[in-house]
């Protein structure tokens, strides 16, 4: 096991070393089995509930308009217009007993329009040609005579020899945090790097509207998922198309945070719709055959120095708490040369990202051992197939493996604050902000925010004994293994902070987040500043400040 | 399923024996699991424990063993009846012998000293056992044993546990309620321990029914408060695992912590008075682990905070009643518990 956060270079592949062996991902009769199942589920469920295929597409067609009655609804629209009114016709002409047919062709077209693009022959290319974009990319396509080493900035860390291990033994989700819309692409890297083989994926819509991301994301692996859809039958469909993947062996990987961290703070709530399609699956699986390969859930996270899009996120944070209005603020993503600026700031900076592995679980949460045997907490082994079984027979049971989802991902969210890692900016950043908030310690976050107005100056005499304390409790931390700290950060401490921190948080991001003269550090952007200082929020680090949610505060006898 | 059910019962105090003969009375095979081997033998031989349940001709179905093992072999539930101090390590004992199959029931009503975990959270931290809930109510061990009408409450996350335990303990004397809050029945189970201290104190104060009345309403709302800010369902206060164990506890000055904060208010000493009780009072941790909840999560608690000082920093009992009585008032209910007319 690593556990001093250093990269394990001995561990990763040459590039193309593997090629991927099976194909599964998408693919049209991955459709036709998810068509017949989601069709299996609602005639099963019309057995109790007693809902007619009329209910089902009256109840499809009231989403699909309300959904086109939103500005945000994403591309097509007029395409999405048509085909509502073709389903409408249909359904007025349609006979009766005939009805249920076009629920099974609306669930079809989902599932064809859900299904990969993945082409084995494509994936090749694409996995070859991703560091050399990349460093492209970094470069601004220009000629370097330093070239970029895309490795040097992306380090694989943790448990990479268990993930491959695991890849090798069983399939593998892959559960990381979700930081930026790189986080694919950087995935994506990873896997190839480490010589896995293809993994699914449920990308959202807006990933694939930008050309160069969306063409690696549709030859990755990559299933398309529109989270603009809110029809059941549609959610129905995307979750049952992951099950049918992952009871077909195939690896996969999704963000159980369902979408990117908007305070920039690690994850500390899952949705468990995904996730509980792991357990699910493994029923499945163990249900068609007793020699099923076994699961096992990786988490994984992404800590990045700088995040592209850290200034709508933020904003987005602070107007959903904030307020009663949702401001819908720009998407970096689709403005190319944003995006295009902040890589290449990454790659003119001395910066890495590290993508951190955890240790493989059993989908019921229970470490595994380099056999890919299931471990109770005192490293004995354990049969976890009787975690599904009543009276020595494996059986379905929706409320049991509810729950075993809802401790598996207590379990991942206990991963990930353990495997994140302390960056120079985040340090930099919590110290300034603890700083500024004991100024006025009586002001809630966003009357901070605004107190503070677009300059608030901090002394290095001030500074310096708040990042030495910081640095004290993040290496106790650390030392029980309940951080990772970059290795800037134990080899440079305060200075190191001073100066990785400083550089990092003055690049990119304009107007900078601060300035630094020779006495005193300039925070220019409080907002952002507070993004990248919720990195480190959760841990009970000293200058802890409560991050907005809804709460009554009782006091004395009464409540007030 | 009508075939028997095999329930292991570990822990052989007053509660364990009084459950073991109810679940072997309702025709189920009972392993009764027991450190004292003449306790065991008193039992097999002679279907009697007379230490733990005078008079009580315990059900021929149970069989008391002194080895875990034994016990737990062939169970598909098992019961863990011992107090919540000692939880820790018997589960321990009982990791190596764990299945992921088992079903497992805490039927401790406290909270872990140091750490301030359930007992179900211990209970998975050290087994592979997934499948757990939780026995509490208004369950007064020897009432239940001679057969008087009871009801107690199962509360799980799983249907299976729910479903087996209600098969093992439910007949026409006691009735099995359900409830999948897990979190708030345990907290509720440790708290109400608290508040039976000070009931026991009000008493002996002779302040009157209204002051204890109070005492214990004021208190049940601070509970309240503990339970939805951990993330419980305050409405499980309302239910048998809180108001209904919160009656019995505070109404019966027989309770270890009746007795104890009567002793306090005599003006005795914590260490004098736990010799007199003789047995475990599980308020004076539970008090400690209300504070540090109450800090975690930023909530106030006056009465279980006076509790506790008189229990750990040694005020006087009547300056923290008349500490309590200074302290300003506002709506009597939550805001999250008004209805539309007093919002």
């Amino acid at each position: 096991m690593d556990t001093l956060g250093t990269t394990q270079r001995a561990n990763i592949h040459a590039p193309g070393q593997h090629a991927p062996k099976r194909h599964v991902i998408g693919g049209s009769a991955v459709a036709r089995e998810v068509t017949q199942r989601v069709m299996q589920a609602l005639d099963g469920a019309a057995a109790h509930s007693g809902r007619t295929p009329d209910d089902v597409l009256v109840e499809t067609l009231y989403h699909r308009q309300q959904r086109l009655a939103d500005p945000n609804c994403g591309p097509n629209a007029d395409q999405e217009r048509e085909r509502i009114k073709e389903l409408r016709r249909a359904f007025a002409h349609a006979r009766a007993g005939s009805r249920s047919s076009l629920v099974e062709q609306v669930v079809n077209d989902y599932a064809a329009e859900i299904a990969g693009h993945f082409d084995p022959r494509v994936y090749g290319f694409a996995t070859s040609v991703i560091p050399s974009a990349l460093a492209a990319l970094l470069h601004g396509g220009k000629p370097s005579t330093h070239l970029f080493d895309v490795d040097e900035r992306i380090l694989l860390e943790g448990e990479v020899s268990a993930l491959q291990r695991a890849a090798r033994q069983g399939t593998v989700v892959l559960v990381p945090t979700h930081v930026s819309n790189l986080d694919s692409l950087v995935l994506g890297y990873a896997i190839y790097r480490l010589g896995l083989p293809p993994f699914a994926y449920g990308a959202g819509l807006n990933l694939f509207s930008n050309p160069v991301i969306g063409f690696f994301m549709r030859h990755l692996g990559a299933f398309t998922v529109d989270r603009t859809k809110l029809d059941p039958l549609y959610l129905a469909t995307v979750k049952e198309y992951a099950s049918v993947l992952l009871e077909q062996s195939q690896h996969m990987l999704f963000f159980p945070g369902g979408t990117r961290s908007r305070s920039g703070a690690v994850e500390s709530h899952l949705k468990l719709g995904f996730l509980g399609r792991v357990v699910s699956a493994y029923v499945n699986r163990h249900i068609a055959s007793s020699q099923s390969r076994p699961m096992f859930v990786v988490p994984c996270t992404l800590s990045y120095p700088l995040v592209l899009e850290a200034e709508s996120l933020i904003e987005q944070y602070l107007s959903k708490r904030g307020g009663p209005h949702f401001v819908d603020v720009r998407d970096e993503l689709e403005e190319p040369t944003r995006w295009l600026s902040f890589l290449r700031g990454l790659g003119s900076l001395d910066v890495e990202v590290h993508v951190r592995f955890g240790q493989p679980l059993d989908p019921f949460g229970n470490l595994i051992d380099e056999h890919g045997v299931s471990r109770d907490t005192h490293g004995r082994a354990l049969d976890a197939t009787r975690y599904v079984q009543a009276d020595g027979v494996v059986v379905r049971d929706a409320a049991r493996d509810a729950e075993y989802t809802r401790s598996l991902s207590e379990q991942l969210l206990s991963a990930y604050k353990h495997e994140a890692v302390a960056l120079p900016s985040s340090v930099l950043a919590f110290a300034l902000f603890s700083c500024l908030h004991r100024r006025f310690p009586r002001l809630d976050l966003f009357h901070l925010l605004r107190v503070l107005g677009p300059t608030a100056s901090v002394s290095l005499a001030e500074l310096d004994p708040e990042i030495d304390r910081l640095l004290v409790a993040l290496e106790r931390l650390a030392a029980s293994c309940q951080i990772q700290l970059a290795p800037e950060l134990r080899s440079g401490g305060r200075s190191a902070v001073l100066e990785h921190g400083v550089a990092t948080l003055t690049e990119y991001h304009r107007p900078a987040v601060l300035r630094r003269s020779a006495a005193a550090i300039e925070v220019t952007q409080p907002s952002l500043l507070l993004y990248y200082r919720n990195h480190l929020e959760g841990y009970g680090l000293p200058g802890a400040i409560e991050l907005p949610q809804a709460r009554e505060r009782n006091a004395g006898w009464g409540s007030t | 399923m009508s075939h028997s059910l095999r329930v292991a019962v570990l822990g052989a105090g007053n509660w364990g024996v009084a459950l073991a003969h109810v679940v072997a009375c309702n025709g189920h095979h009972v392993q009764l699991w027991t450190r004292d081997a003449q306790q065991a033998e008193e039992i097999n031989a002679e279907h009697r424990s007379e230490r733990q349940q005078p008079g009580l001709a315990i059900a021929p179905g149970v069989h008391a063993c002194v080895g875990l093992a034994d016990a737990i072999e062939h169970a598909d539930v098992l019961f863990i009846v011992v107090p919540s101090q000692a939880f820790r390590d018997v589960c321990r004992s009982l990791a190596p012998l764990a299945r992921p199959d088992h079903a497992a029931v805490s039927c401790a009503k406290g909270l872990e000293t140091r750490t301030h975990l359930r007992m179900t959270q211990v209970l998975m931290q050290e087994t592979c056992i997934r499948q757990v809930g939780v026995l509490s109510g208004p369950n007064i061990a020897n009432e239940i044993a001679q057969g008087q009408p009871a009801g107690t409450v199962i509360a799980t996350r799983f249907p299976r546990v729910a479903s087996a335990v209600t098969r093992a303990l439910s007949c026409r004397r006691l009735r099995v309620f359900e409830s999948s809050d897990v979190c708030g029945v345990e907290l509720l189970g440790a708290l109400k321990n608290v508040l039976a201290i000070g009931a026991g104190m009000a008493e002996q104060l002779a302040v009157g029914d209204n002051a204890k009345a109070l005492l214990v309403t004021r208190g049940l709302s601070e509970m309240m408060r503990i339970v939805l800010a951990v993330g419980a369902e305050p409405a499980t206060t309302a239910g048998l695992a809180g108001i209904g164990d919160l009656m019995v506890t505070c109404a019966s000055p027989l309770s270890r912590n009746h007795r104890l904060g009567a002793a306090l208010a005599r003006g005795e000493s914590l260490a004098a008075a736990l010799r007199q009780i003789g047995m475990v009072a599980e308020g004076v941790y539970a008090s400690r682990s209300a504070c540090e909840l109450a800090g975690r999560y930023d909530i106030e608690i006056p009465v279980f905070a006076h509790i506790d000082k008189v229990l750990h920093e040694n005020m006087p009992v009547g300056e923290a009643l008349d500490a309590l009585m200074g302290l300003p008032t506002g709506h009597d209910l939550p805001h999250f518990a008004r209805g539309p007319l007093t919002r």
